[in-house]
């Protein structure tokens, strides 16, 4: 079977690529149908792909699961929690008292976490509340949620968006997640014990952080997508192009049937 | 050792149990004007929607309202006008999008906002509960929530001399619930294998005794104590209890029915526009004089179709 991976296939595989086994993940709520797409469907493909593969060990907590069998999603996750899940196996559901959860993620248990963001910057600071000046914004969003959460405690977090130029910005409008702030040494100045974001993933690109100087950069570029047409969409205003951007690895044939054979097999999460 | 010297003082008087049902028009009436008031829920489950319907049709204003992950409920409050100040870490409507009152609200700057993350919002609940005033948090170093909220100040730990910030308990002045079912004396009994929203509705009862719950049947006292493993809410904290079915809609009441997904959808996109939502509120809330009308206005097959009984149980 020689079938083309679609964009959700290759971002999906981006992510599996970052996640290492025996670890735990967390994924969240998501607000709007586009953004529940990329932050809930791409992201349990790609968690479920690694557990599938290299990561067994690997722990998906979900709001209310932990370890859900994916393959059987009844549908995308469009709330949290609800009885619709009950219709959908994991090794345990989180009645939990809502102490025991915030624990689990106080004391650094999260190793790596998705975030959807309105605006994000050069250092990674993440914006879900407002655009424009907070006491009169242009637009109102959502607030921030679990953002701080995040970005203060877990080991590290995937930022993904639609490409669009004006969700990269020098300086977000309003800080809901600390990404490296003003640069190196600010989350330790801050004493956050996480480890910040590690990757933006968009439906073109994937972008990482410089290590020494923490500011974004152009890591990849997805197949059948150009340089110019990153750059036209990419608001960033610093240098964040190397010279040499290589095309994000798709996913192997492999790999496109592990997506579309145990994972995601009625295709409840990713339209094909 | 007992001591038997006084109790014939307290046996020679019969006192009655106390019955706590009301109306929700008498419920409602408990909210003044200005009160500070939580309103349980999460996100698309449990809101005591038929509650916070009165209380726009009975015109209350200047709330501040204090929760964690809101929804409709809230927004519908915005929108009629009845929110002075909002203390919670999300107004949305998940997969439906953005609060549409909310937003246009807050970009009028019409609202007083104090913003809190979520965990710090739970937290706050969890501070309320345990009597306590404040608790340390690091979670918001960095962000700009402390910076455009005053209630939030920057302190330094005794013990070690680093930074955290300390975060003002929830107290509410008044918690509102809504839950399957409760004896008339104000015992609330939840389904098992409760999830974290009801969890966390538990929390939220545990921060006051000025504690009103909607419920969706009115059980015996027989059935309580049959039933005491899923008493969750002791008799003591409730000041007054409402039957009234289907009274979380369009919200879910978890294990008994899901969110109304249509209707979610239609208020969406209704209330975006300001006329919209005046239609909105025209139809379903002022436009009706009782929740059964709500009802009606909504239709048996919607109700029907939303039923999961024995939902995650």
């Amino acid at each position: 079977m020689s079938e083309k991976a679609t964009i959700y296939e290759i971002m999906a595989t981006a992510i599996c690529r970052e996640l290492r086994d025996d670890e735990t993940w967390f994924l969240g709520l998501a607000t709007g149908e586009e953004t529940i797409l990329l932050l809930s469907c791409v992201p349990l493909v790609a968690m479920a792909m690694a557990q599938d593969t290299h990561a067994p060990n690997s722990t998906i907590m979900i709001p209310g699961m932990f370890n859900p069998v994916v393959s059987e999603a009844p549908t995308a996750m469009e709330a949290e929690f609800g009885d619709r899940i009950r219709d959908w196996r994991c090794e345990m559901y989180s009645t939990m008292n809502p102490n025991l959860h915030e624990a689990t993620h106080t004391r650094g248990e999260v190793d790596l976490g998705f975030s959807s963001v309105a605006q994000v910057d050069q250092y990674g600071n993440c914006n879900i509340v407002c655009i424009g000046d907070y006491h009169k914004p242009e637009v109102r969003l959502i607030g921030p949620i679990h953002q701080p959460g995040h970005l203060a405690f877990f080991g590290r977090e995937i930022v993904v968006i639609d490409h669009e130029k004006r969700n990269f910005v020098e300086r977000v409008d309003f800080i809901s997640g600390v990404g490296f702030l003003d640069g190196p040494g600010s989350r330790e100045q801050l004493g956050l014990p996480g480890g910040g974001p590690c990757m933006i993933l968009t439906n073109k690109a994937v972008f990482d952080f410089h290590p020494e100087t923490k500011l974004v950069r152009l890591k990849s570029i997805h197949p059948g997508v150009t340089l110019d047409e990153v750059r036209d969409n990419t608001g960033f205003t610093h240098d964040y192009i190397p010279d040499q951007v290589p095309e994000t690895p798709p996913p192997s044939s492999d790999e496109i049937q592990i997506i579309r054979q145990q994972v995601d097999p009625r295709s409840a999460l990713l339209p094909r | 050792m007992l001591n038997n010297g006084d109790l014939t003082q307290g046996l020679s008087v019969m006192a009655e149990l106390k019955e706590k049902v009301c109306s929700l028009g008498e419920a409602a009436a408990l909210i003044p004007d200005g009160a500070r008031i939580a309103i349980g829920g999460f996100a698309m489950h449990n809101h005591p929607m038929a509650f916070v319907h009165e209380l726009i049709r009975r015109r209350v204003r200047n709330l501040t309202t204090v929760g964690h992950v809101n929804g409709i409920e809230l927004d519908l409050l915005v929108g009629a006008g009845c929110v002075k100040r909002v203390e919670t870490s999300y107004v949305g409507l998940e997969e439906f999008g953005l609060a549409p009152a909310f937003r246009r609200a807050s970009e009028n700057g019409e609202l007083e906002l104090r913003e809190y993350s979520e965990m710090v919002a739970f937290g706050r609940f969890m501070c309320s509960s345990r009597g306590e005033s404040f608790f340390p948090s690091i979670e918001l170093m960095g962000t700009d929530l402390p910076k455009h909220n005053p209630d939030i100040r920057e302190g330094v730990n005794p013990l070690d001399g680093s930074k955290y910030h300390a975060i003002p308990a929830a107290e509410p002045e008044w918690v509102v619930l809504h839950a399957p079912m409760g004896d008339r004396y104000g015992n609330i009994l939840y389904f098992g294998n409760r999830q974290m929203p009801l969890n966390l509705d538990l929390v939220l009862s545990r921060c006051t005794t000025n504690l009103i719950v909607t419920v969706e049947q009115l059980v015996s006292r027989e059935h309580v104590y049959r039933l005491s493993e899923y008493n969750a809410i002791p008799r003591f904290r409730t000041h007054a209890i409402v039957e009234v079915p289907y009274g979380a809609h369009p919200s879910s009441c978890l294990q008994l029915y899901e969110h109304d997904k249509q209707h979610l959808r239609m208020y969406a996109d209704a209330a975006r526009g300001t006329e919209g939502l005046q239609e909105y509120l025209a139809r379903y809330i002022y436009g009706v004089d009782t929740h059964m009308e709500y009802l009606d206005l909504v239709g048996v097959e919607s109700l029907v179709g939303l039923r999961v009984v024995g939902g995650n149980l």
